[in-house]
């Protein structure tokens, strides 16, 4: 019998009972001490009883609290100490995307189903300040390794992380994958770095109203895609941002989500012999509209910098940047600095009334038909322009019969939140190109594409 | 350009100018709860007189050894104020603070001293009288776990000590005494406070082996006529000691105010407070003016009886030392 069901009142009360029943008949003194004495013998087990129960109770307890702790939400599954000072997080991201070209000249092979992006990531800490992640990607053609880094937090302003991890320059490549306002990035993105290996120092200050982010990294090309950068040159790029959020602890709505900045990142010397350049720049349909030719080489410097902000103000959201991408490049003897930028304005609007935030959307409603919850709703617009340096072409870098110098493009688009994890989008996109003279590519005519996405992430 | 710069120059000192709040984590052993909350009270004033900027202190109290234990495992303590030495050498040797965290504070950073008596019920039913009264058959003794307790580890070696001092210096007979000691145990808490609710709430007991200053708080929370305090001819001198745990203090930006913390704790207030907590104040103005609530005894120190607290821990307390071999529960 398990202590807890036994009621030591009825126990004590009966042995009383039978003791003082007996005294009736025992007047002699010496037997009531004696039968006191036993009293207070009972009592004392009693309480002691009582007593080590409660111990048990409070040790109970306390093991309850060191115990691991095992969490599964809309944040994906985590694994936990009692101490939090080991923590393993499975989280994922599975983009299920089409892509219709209109009006493409006949071109075939470019309308479709795919798997943009397939992430099982497994992050967290151990000895309470190394973080880590771990990402790789199952999309596309090739499994590539996304993130693979260690973050060590001294304190929130001096974090140093190592490892492959987003180059801090671009804002809307430094955005989470799961809460981009359309498919894919604007043609910003196709002048700062995706992916690259290194090491960074960084941090938050002023109680988070201003961000720094200072590295040094092999140097990744413009838009390297396939983030599988590796350099052996002895020469590193430099890459910092710095991030305002003044008044993001102020009590005024209107201003606490503003947010402003500027990145820039400087490689002193490529050598010659190693391509260096970008793999070409992409529409939003994937199309390249601009590579450079064949022999063209990294010669010399190259330097970036992206004045970047944001803002958003109740269901109103707006995200612009700029980015200029300076190269020295090489070809037969010619050297020639190609200066190309490009610039973007991304604005939105939630129909449902939730907050809009550059960390993504949680809707007020999450999609239930049967208590008519629709989820969020979300229109957005974007329009972006990149332009190629015309040395390019004139130094003959890159020809027009291949290569576009300009491409303008604006998308309009409804995104769907059915509720914190789930996520439906359609969007098009049309983008007109300048300056190619060829004829069989697709940007010989604009490019017109309906992008639809089914998104899980958690 | 110059007025904007102007501008912004003075909205930079206006902010660098204005009140800090600051928030201290101290995690100190079972019954010190009443120190400081007093002590507390008196830093906030003269760390806001001294510097403008505004403290809150957060205590957490429990077993002393449990206490070093969740700093160790990451209980982010700007200060911890422990029962004893050796559990703030644990929390140095995971390098929370560095190893002579000892020399960083005057008297070896122990600003205050204690020892253990002996708390009996009112009239002293037992005739208890010194620690040959507390081994005898059929005295019920309480004292907490000296596995997790800092305040049980004094009370054991003050036992030691005591059977040491007035058996010849012979181990054998003491290590009969102290068993004989825990044969009269029927409740093992994991703190003082623990074991003073277990003996004073419970009526649990005989006689609890108390702190001196937990005693007396007995005395004053129950009533003097419930209790009385009894003072054995020898026991051991408690040297409570107090650190800065410099890897979390300094991940706060509390290096120097948790630093001052501790040094207040020998200014004349914080000695003063001490005093009338009934802890020994080190300062000889608060010991004068508190001296005739401490009895005088015999006190023998750690490091002169038993070399120190590494070897009492190691020879007593460690898994498988004296303690683990004699006491059955």
């Amino acid at each position: 019998m398990k202590l807890k069901n036994i009621n030591w009142t009825w126990i004590i009360t009966g042995t009383l009972g039978v003791q003082f029943a007996c005294t009736a008949f025992a007047a002699e003194d010496g037997d009531i001490e004696l039968l006191k004495k036993q009293i207070q013998e009972l009592d004392q087990k009693v309480r002691i009883l009582e007593r080590e129960r409660e111990i048990d109770q409070d040790g109970a307890a306390a093991a309850a609290k060191a115990a691991p702790k095992l969490t599964l939400g809309g944040n994906g599954f985590s694994f936990a100490s009692a101490d939090s000072n080991y923590v393993a997080q499975l989280h994922g991201v599975v983009q299920f995307d089409s892509r219709t070209f209109f009006h493409d000249g006949g071109l075939n092979g470019n309308d479709g189903f795919l798997i943009r992006r397939a992430r099982p990531i497994l992050s967290g800490t151990f000895y309470h300040d190394f973080d880590y992640m771990f990402v790789p990607d199952f999309g596309g053609s090739t499994v590539q390794i996304q993130d693979a880094y260690v973050n060590y937090r001294y304190n929130p302003a001096l974090q140093l992380e190592v490892g492959k991890f987003k180059s801090p320059i671009g804002l809307e490549q430094l955005q989470a994958d799961a809460n981009t306002t359309f498919n894919e990035r604007s043609i910003v993105t196709d002048l700062v770095p995706n992916r690259d290996l290194g090491v960074e120092l960084h941090g938050d200050v002023l109680d988070g109203r201003a961000s720094y982010a200072v590295g040094v990294f092999n140097g990744a090309p413009d838009y390297n895609g396939t983030s599988t950068n590796q350099s052996f040159q002895d020469y590193k790029a430099l890459v910092g941002r710095v991030f305002f959020q003044p008044w993001k602890n102020s009590t005024v709505d209107a201003v606490r989500g503003l947010g402003f900045g500027v990145a820039g990142s400087y490689e002193a010397d490529h050598p010659t012999g190693i391509t260096g350049l970008t793999p070409g720049y992409t529409t939003d349909g994937q199309q390249k509209f601009f590579t450079y030719s064949s022999g063209s080489t990294a010669n010399g410097t190259h330097w970036r910098v992206s004045p970047q902000a944001y803002y958003y103000y109740g269901p109103f959201g707006l995200l612009a940047e700029y980015a200029i991408s300076d190269q020295r490049v090489s070809k037969n003897g010619a050297t020639a600095s190609i200066s190309n930028d490009a610039w973007e304005l991304t604005g939105s609007w939630l129909l449902t009334g939730e907050d809009a935030t550059y960390t993504g959307v949680t809707p007020l409603h999450p999609f239930d038909p049967r208590s008519n919850q629709w989820g969020a709703w979300q229109v957005v617009a974007r329009f972006g322009e990149l332009s190629v340096d015309d040395a390019a072409f004139t130094k003959g870098f890159a020809s027009s019969s291949a290569s576009a110098n300009k491409a303008q493009a604006w998308s309009v688009g409804l995104d769907w939140f059915l509720n914190k994890n789930l996520r439906a989008n359609v969007s098009y996109s049309h983008t007109v190109f300048s300056g190619y003279n060829g004829a069989t590519s697709g940007i010989s005519q604009p490019e017109n594409v309906l992008f639809s996405r089914l998104q899980l992430a958690f | 350009m110059k007025t904007l710069f102007n501008l912004a120059l003075v909205a930079l000192l206006a902010v660098s100018a204005s009140a800090k709040e600051v928030k201290l984590l101290n995690v100190s052993y079972d019954p010190t709860r009443e120190l400081y909350q007093e002590y507390n009270a008196a830093f906030i004033k003269y760390w806001k007189t001294k510097t403008g900027d505004d403290v809150t202190v957060a205590q957490s109290h429990g077993g002393s050894g449990k206490q070093a234990q969740s700093v160790i495992n990451s209980l982010d303590a700007d200060v911890v104020t422990l029962a004893l030495a050796y559990d703030i050498d644990a929390i140095a040797q995971v390098h929370k603070l560095p190893a002579d965290w000892q020399k960083k504070l005057p008297n070896n950073s122990t600003p205050y001293t204690s020892t253990i008596v002996f708390l009996v019920r009112k009239g002293n039913p037992k005739g208890i009288k010194d620690w040959d009264d507390v081994v005898k058959p059929g005295v019920s003794v309480v004292v907490a776990s000296p596995k997790t307790s800092g305040g049980a580890r004094w009370a054991y070696l003050a036992a030691w000590a005591y059977a040491l001092e007035t058996k010849g210096h012979d181990e054998a007979a003491a290590r009969e005494f102290i068993t004989k000691l825990y044969k009269n145990v029927p409740v093992l808490d994991s703190g003082a406070r623990g074991s003073t609710i277990t003996f004073a709430q419970h009526e649990i007991g005989d006689v609890l082996l108390a702190w001196e200053n937990e005693a007396h708080l007995v005395l004053k929370e129950f009533g003097a006529d419930k209790f009385e305090i009894v003072t054995p001819s020898i026991s051991v001198l408690a040297e409570p000691p107090v650190a800065v745990v410099e890897k979390y203090a300094r991940k706060h930006g509390n290096a120097e105010v948790a630093k001052a913390y501790l040094e207040y704790l020998y200014s004349d207030e914080g000695q003063d407070i001490a005093g009338k907590n009934f802890y020994r104040p080190r300062n000889e103005k608060a010991a004068a003016k508190y001296a005739s609530q401490f009895a005088s005894l015999k006190l023998v120190t750690v490091d002169q009886e038993f070399g120190g607290w590494q070897a009492a821990q190691a020879k007593h307390f460690a898994d498988g030392g004296i303690f683990d071999q004699i006491f059955q529960p």
